[in-house]
């Protein structure tokens, strides 16, 4: 597995159970949703036309993208629905002290 | 593409009266006046004998008498006099549409007279409040009715079309957003905390420390976008809902097409402050008016470039999810028409 940096994302309190938002991680755009207490990250951008996912609509564990209506399963990144084709990546999560952190590869290029 | 099964503002109160006033809407001619009794009627604006535009007859009565043969025509559309005969065909008749005088507007209905259900007008009460101070005004647009709705949906173009007025460059960089959305209905929720205010809330308000800004557009169809607009001090709660010390306003939008591509522009602003200052009214018109005028330069230049390039490529930016949002309704609606009709036209 690659090795990780953890960088600060979030607050807890500012992902709230059942919402998504949308989050710079050092340069990559991220998306944090909380769903039955984990939060989990994935990237922001669709894969369609990189709208940001984090204004799209959640239900349960997928977000419809904004603009086209692209679908992803927000714990796996798996791409459900066109326009997309592309799944988007998922990233590590863990809190601390109530902070969310998200692990970033170290050495590729992000988001 | 027009959506018939809707009310829409036909005039303001005020422009009807005895003498017939002839307005497009939908790409259908209508003839409005009221009765003796100040009731306003509506009527398909076109003779069934020779197509004149019956605007252009006179009020007999309750009867609108067509300028070329006299022909004349009650509330319901049917004619009941034939200048030099004594039997009138039983044909001869023109469309009648419900409409409905509320909110200072003539509201008319323009698909299936038995589907009007006044219930489902859209509540525009700031206009006849007294706890608001109101003035409507009305802009003729050369520009398909969309690309109004969309504009009021998308609100990042202030801080480029707008700059002298209500916009700044904080309402691009800084606003959080939020679109919400329903099967009839988006809202499209937008905050500026900490952030200097426009020119028009500095003259309303004089406010020279940064406020938090909001505006919240409510979208219903097929082109009805009630904004709820002002500011506060920074600092005072108003995210949290409370809003002390600042200005709050609504600026009121009600667009009816006229034809594919032009359209009958009305709208207004309302203030809940110093209400019975007409002055302070007029001057929040004025500012709006200016920046709408400049919106109203922005429509006629896109609809000349579409009509044009019918079919030239569009793409679509993150700030556009209000207005895709407040589309899909719109298609989906249009959609819904189009399989009825098939339906009825199988049924035949």
């Amino acid at each position: 597995m690659a090795e990780v940096r953890w960088h600060r994302a979030a607050a807890l309190a500012d992902v709230r159970e059942g919402e998504i938002i949308g989050v710079r991680v050092h340069d990559a755009s991220i998306a944090l949703v909380r769903l039955d207490g984990h939060v989990y990250a994935i990237d922001n951008l669709c894969t369609h036309d990189f709208a940001f996912l984090s204004q799209g609509f959640l239900d349960g564990r997928e977000v419809e993208c904004p603009l086209h209506a692209a679908r992803f399963d927000v714990v796996t990144g798996k791409c459900l629905g066109g326009p997309a084709m592309a799944d988007v990546h998922t990233y590590p999560v863990r809190v601390e002290d109530d902070e969310v952190q998200v692990g970033l590869p170290v050495g590729l290029p992000s988001g | 593409m027009f959506l018939k099964n809707f009310w829409y503002v036909a005039a303001y109160d005020h422009e009807v009266a005895r003498k017939p006033v002839g307005r497009m809407i939908l790409g259908e001619p209508v003839v409005f006046f009221r009765r003796q009794d100040g009731t306003p009627v509506a009527l398909e604006d076109r003779c069934v004998h020779r197509h004149l535009p019956l605007h252009m007859g006179k009020l007999v009565g309750d009867h609108l008498q067509c300028h070329y043969h006299g022909l004349r025509y009650d509330c319901s559309g049917q004619c009941v006099k034939v200048p030099g005969q004594d039997a009138v065909p039983p044909s001869a008749r023109v469309k009648a549409y419900p409409v409905v005088e509320r909110y200072r507007w003539l509201w008319i209905w323009m698909g299936d007279p038995a589907l009007a259900d006044p219930d489902k007008i859209t509540d525009f009460h700031w206009f006849d409040d007294p706890a608001w101070g109101a003035k409507g005004c009305y802009l003729h647009v050369k520009a398909n009715w969309q690309l109004i709705v969309d504009n009021l949906l998308d609100l990042t173009h202030l801080a480029f079309v707008h700059e002298s007025t209500i916009g700044n460059a904080a309402l691009v960089d800084n606003a959080a957003v939020k679109v919400t959305r329903a099967p009839n209905n988006v809202v499209v929720t937008r905050w500026i905390i900490d952030a200097p205010a426009p020119p028009t809330f500095v003259k309303a308000g004089g406010f020279t420390t940064p406020v938090d800004r909001w505006q919240i557009i409510d979208f219903v169809p097929p082109a009805f976008l009630r904004l709820d607009v002002g500011c506060t001090p920074t600092g005072t709660g108003a995210p949290q809902g409370r809003r002390v010390g600042g200005i709050t306003m609504r600026n009121l939008n009600a667009i009816t097409p006229e034809t594919e591509t032009t359209s009958h522009y009305f709208w207004g602003q309302a203030h809940d402050w110093d209400v019975g200052n007409r002055a302070l009214t007029d001057m929040l018109v004025e500012q709006i008016t200016t920046a709408f005028l400049e919106d109203v330069a922005v429509f006629e230049a896109q609809q000349r470039n579409m009509t044009i390039l019918p079919n030239a490529p569009q793409i679509d930016i993150n700030a556009d999810t209000g207005v895709i949002q407040a589309r899909r309704i719109l298609d989906r609606i249009h959609q819904e028409d189009l399989a009825a009709a098939a339906t009825m036209a199988a049924a035949e």
